[in-house]
Order: structure tokens, then sequence, then C-alpha cells
């Protein structure tokens, strides 16, 4: 077995080994170290308190003093060095309830959480949203991602994708349920933020406005710093707010998020552009000594074909969509072909069809299965009309008299290249043909703008001309100056940048407090565990996602009004409920193991513990099968799975889940409780010998003896 | 290869790329789902969005990554 990389799991194991050794002899020694022990066991199980880790240093140091043979010394060492060398990862324990290697199993982050790139406790403020605990779960989630309300409507969810419910049905719909929280919490004004830290007089300059940008903001500014950002553009939101469309994401939404950070102190600087109104220089003179680079990719790339620079006509989709979330409502064209397959493209289509535009049609090289838009946009984008021309390469813009007049495209095929296994697609010859249009509109991808930062020397570049940054913490090589976003990733996500932003605010208080900066990027911390909801597996089981309504087809053509509408209440308090619970269960598969190997018995079907070959979960078929002997509940490592009496029945539970539940039999003579029948019956059939018969009246052992004994003396009478 | 959403992939090798860190040395071996394919359209030489089953989610060069399917 290997070491655990735990240094609180292998500081418990190392001091078992000792005890288990016999090596302690003195009574006060070996008394000494169990307490220890004991500490130790409540730091790796969550429930250690502010005093446990100077209670355990003060019994190191009483052990040494006491006894110096060579494993009390030994012992001594580990808790020195548990206070010391890993003081932070105890502390993690203690205060965060959060072990990172996943070793102490009630610590360790469910996989949603691991997946999300900020960090979000999901399981936890998806149960409180279960409960109609809206504004509880929007504390939880500010905690890692101060825009609930933004990635409840635009994240690219990678919870869900990783999503363990998603191995039995489908994912639970963890964005939407965080969009109505935030909603309600935001319309009921229980969307508060939490207190902030003392004013620690020192000032941190941030550049962009983005979701990273704004997200190092809150972050800081809780922290008590003075945050100023400067922003290019008249609003803030960055890529949020000019780059997605209103129908995706309402300006509302961004405008109501960020009030909250102008709530803490946030000071906003509109109309300044970095490199040309301030300058790292002129920042630093202002008095910040902390930066943040987060400027985004706001730049396009040019399709590279004749024509593309003959016409006005010709634009990218990153300035059509700025230009549009400004207020600038002109249509490109009357008939527009939109060159690209991503979400941007298809963001650029379908604005053009609200803007007015008679015919909207994308060109993508590839074919849909290639095509890397989400499945639901491209979905929405035919639904309200928008064509899609698969398999055409652009060759040419034509024109006539400065006006376009149509886009020259070849067809493709799709050909593996030499040495590669990727499908490239291969012009056919002669396959030329025009797509009528007088408008062209490129969105074949993003790139930062690297203009404003040429000022800013010893500013290391990537070769994909983002800015190179210690992914660890955020920091570039410059002492002092940080960057994230799209700015170091290359137009990402909502929630990378997010996740970014959050680092790098971690890695600039450690600057600015002279601590050492961190190797790993940091692991999600456990913020809570929160009370399972009960219901039964039928119920658990039978539950399906539901649908989101959309607007109506008409007005989706026609305005910019939201198009996905929302779950109703009953919904989403329904949906919470099909989460698993991945943060109590850690899907070790003991429970299903004992049931089937040791008790023979086989009545947990959770194929969902599989992660590379999940096989199929039947959640009601434990009733059928299951005895309530309680030998899975007896070794679960996490107290995920029950067994409890209550109200005459043995119920066996797995996190809220009842999987079975039968009446008690009780003893006919004292009473007590013996067990339920099956599993009485099951017992009888393992201990007792064939030719015996079942006694139908039920004893417990000591009753049972009595009433043998008694019979013993009767048939002696006789 | 061209990788697409919600394809599981494993982490099979170092990378030689210059965004390789030297704290993924860690994650070889480890089974994921790609969560965001390209950063820029089907280019191959784009960072991929990968999450690691217990491991977090991160991008990484394409080189590195193999599909398990």
């Amino acid at each position: 077995m290997s070491e655990p990389l735990c240094p609180v799991r292998s500081t418990i194991d190392q001091i078992e080994r000792i005890c288990q050794s016999n090596a302690l002899v003195n009574p006060k020694s070996r008394r000494i170290t169990e307490e220890i022990l004991e500490l130790l066991n409540d730091v790796a199980w969550g429930r250690a308190g502010s005093d446990h880790l100077s209670s355990i240093k003060a019994l190191g140091e009483e052990l040494a003093q006491h006894d110096n043979k060579p494993e009390c010394t030994r012992v001594a060492q580990l808790v020195e060095d548990a206070v010391t060398v890993h003081l932070e990862t105890f502390e993690s324990h203690v205060r965060t309830h959060n072990c990172a290697t996943g070793e102490c199993v009630k610590l360790a982050p469910a996989p949603c959480q691991m997946a999300c790139p900020a960090g979000i406790d999901v399981p936890t403020y998806v149960t409180l949203i279960g409960m109609g605990h809206d504004a509880e779960a929007i504390s939880v989630i500010r905690k890692d991602n101060p825009f609930p309300w933004v990635c409840g409507l635009v994240c690219t969810r990678p919870c869900e994708m990783m999503c363990v419910r998603g191995r039995m049905d489908e994912p639970v719909s963890i964005k939407f349920l965080k969009a109505f929280a935030a909603e309600r919490a935001m319309s009921e004004r229980s969307y508060q933020n939490p207190p902030k830290a003392p004013d620690k007089g020192r000032k941190v300059a941030i550049v962009g406005a983005g979701p990273a940008g704004m997200s190092a903001a809150y972050y800081l500014a809780l922290k008590g710093y003075g945050v100023e950002v400067f922003e290019d553009l008249p609003m803030a939101g960055g890529m949020i707010m000019v780059g997605i469309p209103r129908y995706r994401l309402p300006r509302e939404v961004i405008d109501r998020e960020v009030g909250m950070l102008e709530e803490l102190g946030v000071v906003f600087h509109f109309n300044t552009r970095f490199g040309r109104d301030v300058t790292l220089n002129s920042l630093k003179d202002a008095g910040f000594e902390a930066f943040f680079i987060a400027i985004g990719a706001h730049g396009s790339f040019r399709l590279n074909i004749p024509g593309e620079s003959d016409y006005p006509r010709v634009s990218d989709a990153i300035s059509l969509l700025k230009k549009v979330a400004l207020g600038d409502r002109n249509i490109p064209g009357r008939r527009v072909v939109v060159v690209g397959g991503g979400n941007v493209a298809i963001d650029a289509a379908r604005t053009c069809l609200r803007l007015g535009c008679e015919s909207v049609t994308i060109a993508y090289r590839r074919t849909r299965n290639e095509m890397p838009a989400d499945i639901e946009e491209i979905e929405q984008a035919e639904e309200e009309g928008i064509e899609i021309t698969f398999l055409t390469i652009p060759v040419a813009v034509e024109g006539k008299d400065g006006q376009v007049t149509g886009l020259r495209c070849l067809r493709a095929k799709l050909v593996v290249k030499e040495g590669t296994d990727r499908l490239y697609p291969k012009p056919v010859e002669g396959s030329e043909f025009v797509l009528p249009a007088d408008a062209v509109i490129a969105a074949i991808g993003q790139q930062v703008q690297t203009e404003c930062l040429q000022t800013v020397e010893g500013l290391h570049w990537s070769r994909r001309q983002t800015i190179g940054v210690d992914l660890a913490c955020m920091q570039t090589d410059l002492p002092g100056v940080f960057a994230a976003g799209d700015a170091v990733t290359g137009p990402a996500t909502v929630i990378e940048a997010i996740g970014g932003g959050k680092r790098a605010a971690e890695a600039i208080d450690r600057h600015l407090s002279g601590l050492p900066q961190p190797k790993m990027p940091p692991v999600p911390v456990r913020r809570a565990r929160t009370p399972w909801i009960e219901m039964t597996a039928a119920e658990k089981a039978g539950r399906r996602r539901p649908e989101m309504p959309l607007l109506n087809i008409d007005r989706r053509r026609l305005m910019f009004q939201q198009v996905e509408l929302g779950y109703s209440e009953d919904d989403v308090r329904r949906e919470a409920g099909r989460c698993l619970r991945c943060d109590i269960c850690r899907r070790c598969g003991l429970c299903v193991e004992i049931c089937r190997d040791r008790m023979k018995i086989g009545a947990l079907h959770f194929g969902y513990m599989n992660f590379d070959q999940p096989g199929p979960t039947d959640l009601k078929i434990t009733e059928k099968k299951c005895i309530l002997c309680g030998a899975c509940a007896a070794n679960c490592p996490n107290e995920a799975i029950r067994i409890e009496d209550r109200n005459g029945e043995r119920i066996l539970s797995l996190c809220g889940t009842i999987l079975n539940r039968r009446p008690l039999i009780t003893c006919a003579d004292c009473g007590a409780v013996i067990g339920t029948e099956a599993y009485i019956q099951h017992m009888n059939r393992k201990i007792l010998a064939a030719e015996q018969t079942i006694d139908t009246v039920y004893r417990c052992a000591e009753c049972h003896r009595k009433h043998q004994a008694q019979l013993s003396v009767d048939l002696a009478r006789l | 290869m061209t990788f697409r959403k919600g394809q599981r992939v494993e982490l099979f090798r170092e990378s030689r790329d210059e965004s390789w860190e030297a704290y993924m040395r860690e994650y070889i071996g480890c089974h994921g789902v790609v969560t965001d394919p390209d950063t820029s359209i089907n280019d191959p030489d784009a960072l991929v969005e990968v999450s690691l089953e217990g491991k977090g989610t991160h991008r990484f060069p394409q080189d590195c990554l193999r599909p398990l399917e």
C-alpha cells in the first residue's frame, strides 16, 4: 500500500503503526500518544476546532519531555512537523474542512466541485436551493464566484459534464438552479455582500473590467485592499457585456452583480485605456503596489481571402457584437453570411437575425459533428431560421461598386492529413459556388490585442500571443504584476476567467503580505456539509431533468428578449433533489463489495460509481433484495450509507435516498428489537441446520435461551 | 484528432508545448472529460480544457491527450 499524500493522513498512519508495534511501553507515553491520535483523527474527519492544533502541539512537547525513547521522539517529531512544516494543510482541514488529496474522505470535494474552474461547492449550494434557502446558496457560491447570476445563464458548465448523476441518466441542471437562486435572492434583496476585512491601506490596480478583473477586484476588496479598475469600454463586464448577446445574458444581470462590487468600494474608471490613458509607471506613481492585467481577447482573426479588405460590409463577429451591445442597432446587411462554427459565430448570426436581416447563413468548413458551438445554441439558431452550410470553405469576397455581392466558396471533404489523425477539410476541385450576400462576418477565432501592453517591458508573451504566467499563482515575469482571463488562456470560458481572477487575488494578497506563492493550483474548498434531502429511491430515480422553457419563436426572431425563460420554482426544488450528494458518498464501492461478496446478497446496484465504465444503476432493486443487515452502513467510511430504526421500521438510506425500509420485529417475550423478518430468516437459514424448523415466533437471543431452557425443563418433567 | 466536448480522454504523456507546467506531471495517467475543446476553432495547436477525475479542470496542449473511446 502506498504512503498517503495527505500529511494529516500520513501522520495518523505513522503514529498508528508505532502504537500497534507495542513499542510505547510507558503507560503515560501511550496515553499521550493515543490522545494525539484522537485529536489527529478529529482533524481528518472534520471534527476539529480552533484549539486542536495547539493541543496537539502541547501534547507532542509533553511527550518529548516525558520520555526520550526513540519511538516517543519519533511521535514528537511527527507532531512537530505537523504543526510547523504542514501547518497550512492542517489548518485547511480544520478551518475549511478540506483535504486536497481526498484521502481524508469526509473532507474531499465532489467531482462537480473539482471540475469547476472556480471550485464552487456545488453539492452544498444545490442542496440549499433544494431546501429553498436561495440566499444562503448564493452566499456559498460567492465564496468562489462573485457572479452566480451571470454564470447561471452563460456558464459552459464543466460541473455538469462530471456530474455523477449523468452516469445514471442526465446530469443535475446545476447551471439553471444557480440562475434561479441568484434571481430569487436578488429580487428578495437577500443577495448580499459578505462583510469585508478592515482597510489595509494598500492599493491594487486592475486592468480590465471583465469577469477575471472583476473577480479579482471582488476578492481583493473583501480582503481590505483599495481596488481600482481601469476599463477601456464605457461600462463594466468586458466580454460578457460586449461579446455575449442580450438574449442570452440581459444587461441588468451584469449591472446588478457589478453593483455589488461597487457596494464593496471597488472604484471603476471607464473609457480609460491602459497604455494610452494610464501606464504601469503612472499607476505605480499613483501608489498602486500590485497590478492585475485582464484585458481579454477582443481581437479577431482575419479570413485572409481576396476581397476581405475591399468592402465596408466585411467585418468580424466581435466588432459586430460589441457595436450592438453598445447600442448600435443598424443591420450589417440584408443577406448575411457568417463564417465560423463556434459559439461566437452562432451569437453573431442570431444577433443579425434579431437586428432584422432577411437571411442569415453560417458557412462552416467541417460538418456538424466538428462544430465547437454548444449543441443547444446550434439547435436554437436553426429553430430561429438560421441556415448552416457545412463543408464550405470561403475563398473570396465578391462585390461590385464597393458593395459585397456574395461569398465565393468551395465545397470540402474531410480527409486525414498525413502524419495526423485529425480530419481536415480539403477543397473539392470544381465545386466553386457563390453564397449570395451583402455582408460577410468572420467568426473564426479571437486573439489578445497586445498593443496596449507594449509599453510594459519584461512581460513574457507565449507563442500563442497570450501573456505568460505561472498558472499556480497567475504571476507574470514582472514582480507584482499578475494576469488571468482570456489574455492568458486565449479566448476561453467565463468560469475559467473567474477562477483565474480568484486565484490571482489570492496570489496578490500573498505577494503583498510577503508570503511565498504556491507551486500547484489551489484545490477547491468544501464550504459545508449540508444535511441531505430525504426521499424514496423510486422518487430519486424517477425524477427527470426538466426542459428549459423558451421564448416563443416569433419573438426570438424579432427581439433581444431573454430566450431561456428559467425553471419554475417547483422544477427547481425537485431538480435539486436529484443530486446524489457526491460530497458525502465518495463512491469507494465498499458497500457494494460487502453486500455482494461478504454477505452474498448483491442488493446494491450503483453502476455510476465507476468513472471509466459506468454500469447500470438500479436504486429500486435494493428494496427487493436487501435484508437490512446493516453491513454496508457499518463499513461506510463516510457515513453516507446509514441504517436506523425509526417509528417501528428499519430504514437503509444512502445520502438521504431511502433504499429500503421494513417493519421491525420485536421479541415476543421482552419486546426488544431483533431486526427485520428478512434479516432473521436469512440468519436462520445460515445458522440453523436444514432439518431444524424455523420458529415462527420471534424472540431475542436471551429470551430464546430462556424459552429453550424452559422447554427442556418441561420435557424432563414429562 | 479533433476533440469533442464531452469526450473521455487520457492525459497519457508529458507535452513539449510551452504551456505545459511541471505540476501537470502529477496528472499523467489520469482520465477526464473534454469540457471545452478549442480556444480557437478546430485548431490542432489550441489548448483543450479537460476536467480530470479528482484533479480539477485544466487546459492542456492536444499532444498529451488521447481519446478513451
